[in-house]
């Protein structure tokens, strides 16, 4: 009888405890919750709307297909705040779900914000427990934020989606832009001679257009998202964009860059085009003097040849050593233009600092108040090494053996 | 009680889960910046150190725990004084660890949950774990310690492949020379987590090979130095020591940055595992040390004593401090100025009485 009382007890009191089994404090069913793909942060108008924040909500069912209806898979939810969060509470009060930011792909930021300084607005992305630190950063660049994440994209549905996968395709072989994480945006900010580094984004074509579907309609797509350069910071305030030469340089110089194209102007109307590939840049610096620090940049590289339209006989390695050479000029000027530009703007965002201070730390904290006026009187020694290893898939050019036969 | 016999191998790792604790997830000696890590090193050879002097007193009285040498070191009253201390000081270690791991689970992953529910089902499960017995919290600690290396093992391996750990932001090697490092060993990085240690000083009679035992502790010790280590070595290669030294659960972010492109990611989860596996151990052994403790004082039974010092574990824990900061500035203080008394300087005491009583007594036929 006695046992089976107990038994009886222990019964009750397992299924006591496997109430508590099923539920969970913090579950949020998923059809309760919507997915935030990327924020925007654009200036709001007024002093008490100083941000105005807007949210791509990924609609799910548009996505899945089954119970689609036919309609933008995101839809822009908009708030405006004193702060972000605020904001982000104005936003979420238009959703009929939870917004969940912890999927967030991309943050982008207007150039008019980011030119006032984005150390205000950083603090959230790097407190809230939700947001990853691996979320990627970009600057509208002279559009409103919001524009960005209202565009339809060709290459799946989600924009924010399209927008890294566009990044991390450039950075492979032609662009310069490179993956530009929360993390490294507050390492840039918090370096006190230096600055962040965020990549620039621009809709190209029509803006009207590329909100609606009618931008996937036809073939030529009326507006596309591009990568536009690199903006480069004091601190955290915007000072410029980057491109061209320059953007490639910094690129380089970060060690980011593992392939890029480069042109040979060889005269005439003659040109030789390379893929360059295995990039690695190495800095380094001679502090022994903190006050006159010697910078050593290094560059090694493989070229491979893919276009040339010149008459020379290149199956003689005579040949392929010059252009070596010229190759190494070529990327010489570029990493040069870009340490010239950080010079001119300056600020260290090429991290000078970081390498006098690994050198010579002793030197660098009798030095670290005023870098701001010794880092522009840096003397940088740029040493490129170049190796043609084939000219790919033929020999001499078209060019040449037409000439031989007249 | 007495027949309980641990093995080697199992007391290793309940030592080194016990030690990788909370302070495998948690902001480790990061007054020391990017040279943390070596803080930690020291601060783990110093605790070695430590461990030294209790080893000393294990040889000497190597069948009782700490709470039965100090009665017989010290007298009867005067050891029971002592005795009630170090298991007041035992019952404030498992409840501050509880504190510690339900508060930081609560921030990052369970945001709505209340703290007292998250540390309810944590004491309740440490309870049974040692009402089931020392041994088998033993034998569950080299299970999990098994699965816990494999974890590190992942994340480690991927944190090398993600190209996320850049080494040139652990330069310049002690750019501010040895003394924050000195510094931060100094004001808690022995104590936390090595000095902690002084919990296995009411363990160590259940070691059932006793000879081993003089190197099985250091070892571990010396284990959980090189994994706490290397950990902060990754953060701040992964995070930068800024950013760091502003995180008070580091490893969280930095795996959150670990990702092979879009096919592994979000490994987080196995950063709170770690959590609540550490915070488990940390909070079992200090229970453990404490019921045992005021079993042997008292003369009362093991298995009575768990429930009321669960109940005493769980609310001194939540009510020491209205939020987690509160929580930490207590701890540090805690750390500098109170654990000191009890891992260093009453042992020390205790050490000289009883190194001077074997004198005499050895000397007393001659």
């Amino acid at each position: 009888m006695d046992g089976q009382v107990l038994k009886l007890w222990k019964l009750l009191a397992i299924s006591g405890l496997l109430l508590l089994q099923t539920g969970c404090w913090d579950s949020v069913e998923l059809n309760r919750r919507a997915i935030v793909s990327g924020v925007s942060i654009d200036k709001g108008l007024t002093e008490d709307k100083r941000y105005s924040v807007s949210f791509q909500v990924i609609v799910a069912d548009e996505i899945t297909g089954k119970n689609s209806r036919g309609n933008a898979p995101v839809a822009l939810y908009k708030g405006s705040g004193r702060s972000i969060y605020e904001a982000f509470g104005n936003a979420s009060r238009q959703s009929a779900r939870i917004l969940s930011l912890g999927h967030s792909k991309v943050i982008i930021i207007s150039e008019d914000l980011a030119r006032e300084g984005i150390r205000d607005l950083m603090d959230i992305f790097e407190r809230e427990s939700d947001m990853r630190l691996s979320t990627l950063v970009f600057v509208s660049r002279g559009q409103r934020a919001e524009d960005i994440l209202s565009v339809m994209t060709i290459f799946g549905k989600i924009p924010a989606n399209d927008l890294v996968q566009k990044l991390e395709t450039g950075n492979r072989s032609f662009g310069y832009n490179f993956r530009i994480e929360v993390d490294d945006v507050i390492r840039g900010i918090l370096a006190k001679e230096g600055g962040a580094i965020i990549n620039g984004v621009i809709v190209k074509g029509d803006l009207e257009a590329g909100g609606t579907k009618s931008n996937l309609e036809g073939i030529k797509p009326k507006a596309i998202l591009k990568n536009a350069g690199l903006a480069v910071f004091k601190q955290d305030k915007l000072m410029a964009f980057q491109d061209g030469t320059e953007g490639m340089g910094l690129s380089l110089i970060h060690n980011k860059q593992k392939e890029y194209p480069l042109l040979l102007e060889l005269g005439k109307n003659e040109s030789a085009t390379f893929s360059m590939f295995k990039v690695h840049t190495s800095v380094t610096a001679n502090a022994k003097d903190p006050e006159h620090p010697v910078i050593y940049i290094s560059t090694q590289q493989q070229a491979a040849l893919k276009e040339y339209n010149g008459s020379l006989d290149i199956s003689k390695s005579s040949v392929l050593r010059n252009w070596e050479k010229l190759l190494s000029e070529e990327t010489k000027k570029e990493i040069d233009a870009a340490v010239k530009a950080a010079m001119r703007l300056n600020s260290d965002y090429i991290r000078f600092n970081e390498t006098v201070n690994r050198v010579n730390p002793k030197g660098w904290k009798r030095v670290k108040g005023r870098w701001d006026t010794i880092f522009t009187q840096c003397e940088v020694h740029i040493k490129v090494n170049t190796l043609i290893r084939h000219t790919e898939m033929r020999t001499r050019s078209l060019k040449s053996s037409g000439e031989g036969v007249e | 009680m007495r027949e309980i016999r641990i093995g080697s191998v199992h007391f290793f790792s309940l030592v080194l889960m016990f030690e990788l604790g909370t302070a495998l997830v948690v902001n480790v000696g990061m007054e020391a910046g990017r040279d943390a890590w070596i803080a930690i090193f020291l601060g783990c050879l110093v605790g070695m150190l430590v461990y030294t002097g209790y080893n000393y007193l294990f040889k000497l009285y190597p069948d009782l725990p700490l709470s039965g040498y100090t009665r017989a070191i010290l007298g009867k009253p005067l050891g029971a004084v002592v005795v009630i201390l170090y298991a007041v000081i035992f019952l404030n270690g498992a409840g501050r660890d509880m504190r510690d791991g339900s508060a930081l689970l609560v921030m990052a992953a369970l945001n709505r949950t209340p703290i007292l529910i998250v540390a309810a089902m944590m004491i309740l499960s440490c309870g049974y774990v040692l009402h089931k017995g020392l041994e088998v919290l033993a034998r569950t600690s080299f299970i999990i310690m098994v699965g816990v290396l494999l974890i590190g093992g992942i994340i480690t391996l991927l944190m090398f492949f993600s190209g996320e750990m850049e080494w040139s932001r652990l330069q310049p090697l002690l750019g501010d020379g040895i003394k924050p490092v000195a510094l931060s060993v100094i004001r808690s990085n022995y104590m936390f987590p090595f000095g902690e240690v002084f919990c296995f000083t009411m363990l160590m009679p259940y070691f059932g090979d006793k000879k081993r035992a003089v190197w099985v502790v250091p070892s571990a010790i010396l284990a959980a130095g090189l994994i706490i280590s290397f950990t902060a070595l990754v953060n701040i290669t992964v995070l930068g020591s800024d950013m760091v030294e502003r995180s008070p659960f580091p490893l969280l972010a930095t795996v959150s940055k670990a990702a092979l492109s879009d096919f592994i990611q979000r490994l987080d989860v196995l950063v709170v595992m770690l959590l609540i596996i550490g915070v488990f151990f940390k909070v079992a052994v200090y229970y453990g040390a404490a019921v045992i403790a005021i079993s042997d004082l008292f003369n009362l039974p093991y298995r009575t004593l768990i429930i009321p010092s669960a109940i005493i574990i769980l609310f001194s824990g939540m009510l020491d401090s209205r939020s987690f900061v509160e929580h930490l500035e207590e701890g540090a203080e805690m750390l500098t100025f109170v654990y000191p008394v009890f891992t260093i300087v009453i042992p020390v005491v205790l050490i000289i009485v009883a190194a001077f009583r074997n004198y005499r007594s050895r000397s007393r036929p001659g």
